[in-house]
């Protein structure tokens, strides 16, 4: 309610919110639900305003007789704790208060109300909050669940006897938790299950906050929804949420990936045309306004950090090497090298990791995706002694590089052991059939300021196989909507792609450089469009989900045919997966040549020769327009 | 009678407490007759109700000629508003009768007038 300070309305809107509790059985009695009477309760009141006008949360003068009241009653019944009879009582008998007047508005019975709270025996469940958590049988119960997570589980189910953790949901490569969980009633009777979510408060809040902005209004009619507030506990960093399924009892929903191993790669391809795409598609994916985009502004966010520096404390500075600031200069970034003392102005922070002792900074400008553009990681820093918080534009902070973007895609490529030369400019494959390719890692740069044409939609923005869940019939479900944003159509195709290459494609295959080449041949043939080769049939059935996404790619190119906007899509979304350790080797491997082939055709296609508006085309000023 | 008001405020951060108003000890100031009493954000006011952003820093006035008792809105950006029953609010414009034990409002806070005593 933005009010900076503890009223009776607050008082009793809490005692409403106590799920089987005393006020909450009284008023159903009389006909009135609680979100009714602490609505009626809330208009009356009116916000308060966005300043602060005092500090700390001080109680009001009648919330302070109502607690020396109820104080009094506990104490009269020999115990030292308050309960909550004794405080609707409490309220009840001084009277006068808003809460009070407004329950007296809508025509309850205070007399007879305040006869109950005396006198009602209260609910045994919930004076004692304690869930029991179950694990269906097969859950690794240990492995999974710390104390924190336990003790989300239990605000959020407040109310319910128990729950059952039926199944963990394999997410991408982060570090998010999720869970199916049944919650069952005191009377045995067991609700609908429910997907939840673990994860830091920042992606946690994050994420509710998107799903209001961005995704609740052009949600198919059946699917996952975000029904209630994230839960987040002061005294933890982790928070939580779940997403309600429409589903029949008994059946649970499961994740893509672990549906596919049922269903088959043919029927995969089937449902991500005729389910996903069919349902979510007319409010998402097929809104195609046109957009003509310089690559960085949407895709710069996917790879490795521009510059890892290790902080030097103000003052210590001396004189810099180079000065960066918002908005970047591209010849500037080049410049900066190993070793440099770096001075950044402007940039805004994304991140703050306590343990690490590091920040992550950004340009902080433009749309969602620019705005995390330019992602410089800053190291050692005392965050005891410097308090940042995210959002915050950081006027000045200096220090030394300690990794560049290139080393570190250099890096990742390194440990995969490649049969080719990484500094070269060309990868040579012999087998199974010789092919000269780019090198993704010294040309992805020039990439970056390419203008696009494409088309912007409602995206997902981290459309991988565990986000999207297969409920009864078949029904499609996105959850996670961390990400989700109008940015460019085919990200969440390219992304996809990825994730069904290595999750679905590399462990058919193999995890060998030779494995690698050969589903290379397979998107080869795809990319042309000509017929699959034969080499194995089973990696020919395996393909048939990319060809559902080429497809609907096709159907989404800004220009019919120019593939251009998608190769580069692919290509960063590629050396992205490069870097994540998560990913296995084989899965890395096929990500470096993935980002080649890619690459390959754009350089090879019919429309960069030509300098036209309509097409894509390379770069050729230095100095970059600021980002709008 | 002599010239006393009191009054509680009902919300916000002050919810619960009494004012008092007494023409003997320098409060309020005659017009026309009236002992005028008023409200507003500004430390000038005779009830001044500072943690409330919506209240405008002259916002109202309360006009006392015996038990006679009127409440003015002195053009405010938010409003003053009476409650008629208790699920019907009527705003001010310019002057209106309002009686002891009645509620009203300026900007977001609720005030009452004490009956006299």
């Amino acid at each position: 309610m933005r009010h900076y300070y503890i009223g009776v309305e607050h008082l009793f809107i809490a005692l409403l919110d106590i799920r089987g509790g005393l006020t909450r059985s009284i008023l159903e009695e009389q006909g009135l639900t609680p979100d009714y009477v602490s609505d009626a309760i809330r208009r009356k009141i009116g916000k308060g305003s966005q300043r602060r006008l005092w500090a700390g949360t001080p109680s009001t003068p009648r919330a302070n007789v109502i607690l020396d009241i109820a104080n009094d009653l506990a104490l009269e019944d020999g115990r030292t704790e308050v309960n909550e009879r004794d405080l609707l009582t409490a309220i009840i008998e001084e009277g006068d208060s808003m809460p009070v007047r407004t329950l007296k508005a809508l025509g309850v019975d205070t007399a007879h109300m305040h006869r109950m709270a005396r006198t009602r025996a209260i609910n045994r469940s919930t004076q004692q909050p304690y869930i029991a958590v179950d694990f269906a049988p097969g859950m690794n119960q240990t492995a999974t669940l710390t104390d924190e997570h336990l003790l989300i589980l239990r605000r959020m189910f407040n109310g319910h006897a128990r729950i059952r953790v039926e199944r963990q949901l394999m997410g991408g490569f982060t570090q998010a938790l999720v869970l199916v969980v049944t919650p069952i009633n005191a009377d045995g009777r067991e609700d609908a299950a429910v997907v939840v979510k673990i994860d830091d408060t920042d992606h946690i809040l994050d994420e509710a906050q998107r799903y209001e902005t961005h995704v609740k209004g052009i949600l198919p009619p059946l699917t996952a929804r975000l029904e209630e507030r994230p839960v987040v506990p002061e005294i933890s960093n982790l928070a939580g949420l779940h997403y309600t399924l429409v589903s029949k009892p008994g059946v649970q929903p499961q994740d893509l990936r672990a549906a596919a191993a049922e269903m088959g790669a043919d029927r995969v391809g089937y449902w991500l045309r005729q389910q996903l795409y069919a349902q979510f598609g007319r409010t998402w994916w097929q809104q195609r306004r046109p957009f003509r985009f310089q690559v960085w502004t949407e895709y710069d966010w996917l790879l490795p950090p521009v510059l890892t520096l290790q902080h030097i404390p103000e003052g210590e500075a001396g004189a810099a090497d180079h000065v960066l600031r918002v908005p970047v200069s591209r010849a500037r970034l080049h410049q900066i090298e190993h070793g440099d003392t770096v001075i950044l102005e402007n940039f805004t922070v994304q991140r703050i990791n306590p343990e690490r002792g590091s920040i992550q900074l950004a340009t902080g400008r433009g749309n969602e995706a620019t705005r995390r553009a330019y992602q410089v990681d800053v190291k050692n820093i005392d965050l005891n002694a410097t308090l940042h918080y995210r959002g915050e534009v950081i006027e000045q902070i200096a220090g030394r590089v300690w990794q560049t973007r290139q080393e570190i895609l250099m890096n990742a490529a390194a440990i995969l052991e490649p049969p080719f030369d990484l500094n070269s400019g060309e990868i040579h494959i012999d087998s199974p059939q010789p092919r000269t390719l780019p090198n993704p890692l010294l040309i992805y740069d020039e990439l970056l300021y390419y203008h696009v044409n494409g088309s912007t939609s409602k995206i997902h923005g981290d459309l991988h196989l565990g986000n999207i869940l297969v409920g009864p019939n078949d029904t499609p479900f996105l959850i996670d909507f961390e990400h989700t944003r109008d940015g460019h159509t085919l990200f969440d195709w390219a992304s996809l792609e990825i994730s069904l290459l290595n999750e679905l494609i590399v462990p058919a295959v193999g995890s060998s450089w030779e494995d690698a080449c050969t589903i290379v041949e397979y998107l080869a043939a795809l990319n042309a469009q000509s017929p699959l080769p034969r080499i194995d049939p089973e990696i020919t059935l395996a393909c048939a989900p990319l060809i559902a996404v080429r497809d609907i790619v096709q159907e989404s190119l800004a220009n019919a045919g120019y593939w251009d906007e998608y190769y580069i899509a692919l290509a960063l979304c590629a050396l992205r997966a490069l870097c994540w350790e998560t990913v296995p080797i084989g899965g890395r491997r096929l990500m470096l040549l993935v980002a080649a082939l890619a690459i390959n055709e754009l350089l090879s296609g019919p429309d960069t020769q030509a300098g036209s508006e309509d097409k894509t085309t390379p770069d050729d000023s230095t100095e970059l327009p600021p980002p709008s | 009678m002599g010239e006393e008001l009191s009054i509680t405020i009902m919300s916000g951060v002050d919810d619960g407490s009494l004012l008092r108003c007494s023409a003997a000890q320098g409060d309020g100031q005659k017009i026309a007759g009236y002992w005028v009493i008023s409200i507003g954000r500004q430390d000038n006011n005779d009830i001044c109700l500072n943690n409330d952003t919506f209240v405008s820093r002259h916002h109202a006035r309360i006009h006392v000629k015996d038990d006679q008792l009127l409440l003015e809105d002195r053009d405010s950006t938010n409003g003053t508003y009476i409650e008629i029953t208790p699920r019907d609010d009527v705003q001010v414009i310019e002057k209106a009768p309002i009686k002891p034990g009645q509620l009203f409002r300026v900007g977001r806070t609720w005030l009452r007038i004490e009956p006299f005593e």
